[in-house]
């Protein structure tokens, strides 16, 4: 065991301890200096300590140029998870500025200290290729995002989105546990690369396949893949709107990539083979029938849904299988780095465009509820609002020239290119190509609702914070302006990639 | 046999009646148990494999298995607060009886 000072240690971790001392101080803030003041007051108190908090982080995280791989990666800290980290706190800022007005809770402080303890957990799980890291910063993400989804104590929906979210993710995590019991059992490591390099040789062992298929439950059921979904839906539903942003973004973006690390890095030698009619038994074939099952149950599911933030959740459960396609494009070691940027780009620009739907949401919740109803003549009563709902549903639906085409597009070629030989993959991107085709319908059904429908007779203009119109103007611009130039995103992520030696 | 192998069946049997517990039982809280056992079983596995494993000066697998009892304590926090909360909103802690969200 090499030692290593506590200042070096300091210096990686950084972001991670200004954000934990953030969330402390914001509990503090909230519950001694301002526990009888009203409460917008503490919602904008709380929020400007925490956006403080996320902004010194990404500035450090920006200007500290550091690299590392410590004891044997449990810590690992280069580029690319610098890179990644910077979306999570931004999507974590983002999640913040639409939590401003909110009313479902007198918690304020305990709220902005589990967001912010999520999104911690969220940048350790992209900082480690040791599964023993890997469970326990998935386990505090987990376990901060369960008790946001029961945030609102007056709701009675909420408590059971909750209690839904936590029974399925404890049975997940179990599974995951076993599965990675088995792992150290049969690589003697829990280290990614050394469990890969130990793993070699032992082909299609059962005890091996029943590992696999248990880790790929756990992380199936965090990226919210079918059969592992049916929290999605009641989680997305009856959680507080901005704490379901989280879910759907932040989370998301942090399991994808540890997720695409552990199949890559730790299963590399395992793939099989996932070509149409060549089938050969490893992940790939696994994660192909998770991709498959994902597009078509979510996009099919979400035509058929009258609430916006269930329709919303099916498509999350769409936007998984599309994104799987970006860990199948990795299984291909030479074109790996390939793959990981497609998938990168894909999940910050997904991220943020459901962080911005669900802002719309939100504030068209204040004029009743979340059904499709209630969006009828929306863009009279606020077009700002209706304008930005318009770019992040089509970005949605990948319509050229916003950032969700171009994810698409480049998700989709590293897919089909990842076996050059004989075009293996092409069959999933067609069947891909055919259900985003699908996915439009959905989308233009709530476009259709705002845009075309009349509103109803004792329809009110919701109140629109001047926050929230500039977190949706902004989150709508950079859909917009990282879809028309795409290489200001992909060139850093292709940098970092190059500079991590992924 | 030999002592690993009937540590694995042992923790097999374990995590089986965990699961068969959580997936049939209708109280949450009798479903969180099932869940701490699937737990359990995962750990019994860490450390036969570390006591049993080529390596076993290299402590890792008994690091894992304190690292998820740790984890599983609060997790078990969590769960009985949510259940709880369920139990403020309906009086109950039967899983059938909380259906408010379907779709």
């Amino acid at each position: 065991m090499n030692a290593f000072s506590y200042l070096d240690l300091l210096n990686l971790l950084g972001p991670e301890t200004i954000l934990v001392l953030t969330s402390l101080a914001a509990l503090f803030v909230d519950l001694g200096a301002l526990r009888d003041q009203p409460l917008p007051r503490r919602w904008l108190a709380g929020g400007g300590v925490t956006a403080l908090g996320g902004l010194l982080a990404i500035l450090w995280l920006t200007n500290v140029t550091a690299q590392a791989n410590l004891a044997h990666g449990i810590l690992v800290v280069d580029p690319l998870t610098q890179l990644v980290k910077v979306v999570l706190v931004a999507m974590l800022l983002f999640t913040v500025a639409l939590s401003l007005r909110a009313e479902f809770t007198e918690h304020v402080g305990e709220y902005f200290c589990l967001l912010l303890l999520a999104t911690v957990g969220m940048m350790f799980l992209v900082s480690s290729e040791d599964v023993l890291t890997i469970f326990v910063a998935l386990e505090l993400t987990s376990l901060s995002l369960y008790i946001l989804t029961a945030f609102n104590k007056r709701s009675l929906v909420s408590a059971e989105a909750g209690l839904k979210y936590f029974l399925f993710g404890g049975v997940a995590a179990a599974f995951t546990l076993f599965g990675l019991s088995l792992i150290y059992g049969l690589a003697g490591s829990t280290n990614l690369r050394e469990i890969a390099t130990n793993l070699a040789g032992k082909g299609t062992d059962p005890l091996l396949m029943v590992a696999l298929i248990m880790v790929v439950m756990g992380f199936g059921f965090k990226i919210a893949a079918v059969p592992f979904h049916l929290w999605a839906p009641d989680a997305y539903q009856g959680a507080p709107t901005p704490a379901a942003a989280l879910i759907a973004s932040g989370s998301k973006v942090a399991s994808f990539f540890v997720f695409a690390k552990v199949m890559a890095l730790g299963f590399a030698g395992i793939e099989g083979n996932g070509a149409w009619r060549q089938f050969a038994p490893g992940w790939v074939p696994v994660l192909a029938t998770l991709a498959v099952a994902s597009m078509l149950l979510g996009n099919l599911a979400a035509i058929a849904q009258s609430s916006v933030k269930r329709l919303l959740a099916y498509s999350a459960i769409a936007h998984a299988g599309y994104m799987l396609l970006g860990l199948l494009a990795m299984s291909n070691p030479h074109r790996r780095a390939d793959g990981m940027a497609a998938l990168v780009y894909y999940i910050t620009t997904y991220g943020l465009t459901t962080i911005g739907a669900f802002g719309v949401v939100q504030i068209v919740e204040r004029t009743g509820g979340d059904s499709l109803e209630n969006f009828a003549g929306f863009s009279r009563r606020a077009p700002l609002v209706a304008v930005c709902l318009m770019v992040f549903m089509l970005s949605l639906a990948g319509i050229p020239p916003l950032a969700g085409f171009f994810g698409k597009f480049y998700l989709f070629t590293a897919a089909a290119g990842a076996e050059p030989g004989n075009l293996g993959l092409l069959w999933l991107v067609i069947f891909a190509i055919a259900m985003s085709a699908v996915s439009l319908y959905y989308y233009l059904q709530v476009l259709k609702r705002a845009f075309v429908a009349a509103p109803a007779e004792a329809a009110i203009a919701p109140v629109v914070s001047f926050m929230e119109r500039l977190t949706l103007a902004l989150l709508a611009l950079a859909v917009v302006v990282l879809g028309a130039l795409p290489a200001w995103l992909l060139g850093p992520i292709a940098d970092a990639i190059k500079a991590a030696g992924f | 046999m030999t002592t690993l192998q009937s540590y694995l069946i042992l923790s097999a049997l374990l995590f089986s009646i965990g699961l068969a517990g959580a997936l049939t039982r209708r109280n949450a809280i009798l479903v969180l148990i099932g869940i701490e056992l699937m737990l359990n079983a995962a750990n019994l596995n860490f450390i036969a494999f570390w006591r049993y494993g080529p390596h076993p000066e290299a402590l890792t697998g008994v690091m894992f298995a304190l690292f998820s009892i740790g984890v599983a304590a609060a997790e078990a926090a969590v769960g009985l607060a949510l259940i709880i909360a369920i139990y403020r909103h309906y009086k109950t802690a039967n899983l059938d009886k909380v259906t408010t969200l379907k779709g």
